[in-house]
C-alpha cells in the first residue's frame, strides 16, 4: 500500500520536481557576477567571499520580488553580523533585471536598501539571466563563504530557515 | 486494501480535474480569446521572412526586445496606455497588431490586460497578444527568435 501511495505521489509531483531542477545545483560553484551598482562602480560577487551570501535576482517590475524586499531587509539586519558554519557574516547581492535606471535607483533609495545592488539594466536580456538559467522572478541562490551553492529559490519561511540552518552553534563549537 | 487504493485514486483524479477547471475559469475573465493568442514561433517566422508582411508589434512592458517592435512602456501606467491610445487613433481598425509584455507569467502580468482591453474597446478587429505564458526570456530569447539590436 505504501509503495502504491508513493508511486501515485511521484506521478503527481514528479512533473513539478523535474520542471524546477534546471540551472545550477547545490554543491556547484556559483558563477562570478561583475556588474555596476547605482553609482556605476563594478561590484563583484566575489567581493563578499567569506560570508554566507544570498544572491537575490529581482526587478522593480516584479510584484512578488518587491513584496519580498522587506523580508530581506529584516533578515539582512538580523544576520549580517552572525557567524555561520561556512561563513562569517551574512550578505545579500541583489541583481536587478530592471530596464530603467530611474525605477531601480528610486526603489533602492525610497526603501533604504543597504545591501549590495547591481544591474546591467538589460531586463531579461541580461547575460546573468542566461548564466544562472533564471526561468522566473523572484529567484535566489544561497552560497557559502567559498561561493559554493547551498540552496536555491528559498522564499517565505523557508528562506529564514535556510539561513538559520547554517548558523554556527556555539555549544557544539566548544 | 483495494477500496483504499480506489479512494486515493478518486481524490488524485478529482484534484487534478479541479485544478484544470480552476485554471480555465481564470482564463475566461481575461480580455482575450484563445484565438487572439499568437504563438511566438509564428511571429518569429514572419519576422524572419523578408517577404512576409509584418504586423505592428508593440512592446507594452519594460523593454522592446522583439525585432522591429515599438516601445510603448508598461501599460499599467495611464500615461503609457495613453501613448498606445494615441498611436492606435491614427490606425485603421483592421490593422494587424501584436502586443507583448513578457515580464511575468500571464496570471500576474500588470500590463497585458489594460492594453488588450483598450484594443477591444477601440474596436480593432485584427489584434493579437503574443503568447508568452512564462516570460519573454523563456518563451522568446531562449529560443533564439529575432531581437532588436
Amino acid at each position: 500500500m505504501r509503495i502504491l501511495i508513493l508511486f501515485f505521489a511521484l506521478l503527481l509531483f514528479g512533473g513539478t520536481i523535474s520542471a524546477q531542477s534546471t540551472g545550477l545545483e547545490p554543491g556547484n560553484k556559483s558563477p562570478q557576477i561583475k556588474l555596476p551598482n547605482t553609482k556605476g562602480d563594478t561590484v563583484a560577487l566575489s567581493s563578499l567571499k567569506g560570508k554566507l551570501v544570498l544572491i537575490d535576482f529581482w526587478g522593480t517590475w516584479c510584484a512578488p520580488c518587491i513584496a519580498e524586499q522587506a523580508e530581506l531587509a529584516k533578515l539582512y539586519n538580523k544576520y549580517k553580523q552572525s557567524t555561520f558554519t561556512n561563513g562569517k557574516g551574512f550578505g545579500i547581492y541583489g541583481v536587478s533585471l530592471d530596464a530603467k535606471k530611474s525605477n531601480w535607483e528610486n526603489f533602492i533609495f525610497t526603501n533604504k536598501i543597504n545591501w549590495i545592488q547591481v544591474s546591467d539594466l538589460k531586463f531579461w536580456r541580461s547575460p546573468v539571466a542566461k548564466t544562472y538559467n533564471i526561468q522566473a522572478l523572484p529567484f535566489n541562490i544561497l552560497i557559502d563563504g567559498n561561493g559554493i551553492i547551498l540552496a536555491k529559490n528559498l522564499h517565505g519561511t523557508d528562506l529564514e530557515k535556510g539561513i538559520a540552518s547554517y548558523l554556527r552553534k556555539l555549544m557544539t563549537e566548544n | 486494501m483495494k477500496t483504499k487504493i480506489l479512494i486515493f485514486l478518486f481524490f488524485t483524479i478529482a484534484t487534478s480535474v479541479f485544478a484544470t477547471n480552476e485554471f480555465s475559469s481564470q482564463g475566461q475573465s481575461d480580455p482575450w480569446t484563445q484565438q487572439q493568442l499568437l504563438a511566438p514561433a509564428d511571429l518569429a517566422k514572419v519576422l524572419n521572412d523578408p517577404k512576409a508582411p509584418k504586423p505592428l508589434v508593440y512592446s507594452i512592458g519594460m523593454q522592446a526586445i522583439i525585432k522591429g517592435s515599438v516601445d510603448i512602456g508598461p501599460t499599467m501606467r495611464p500615461e503609457n496606455l495613453n501613448t498606445l491610445k494615441e498611436k492606435l487613433n491614427k490606425l485603421p481598425k483592421n490593422t494587424q497588431i501584436v502586443v507583448y509584455c513578457g515580464c511575468c507569467p500571464f496570471s500576474r502580468c500588470p500590463n497585458i490586460r489594460p492594453a488588450m482591453e483598450l484594443l477591444k474597446n477601440m474596436q480593432f478587429t485584427n489584434y493579437k497578444l503574443l503568447n508568452l505564458p512564462q516570460n519573454v526570456k523563456v518563451d522568446w530569447i531562449d529560443k533564439d527568435y529575432p531581437m532588436n539590436e
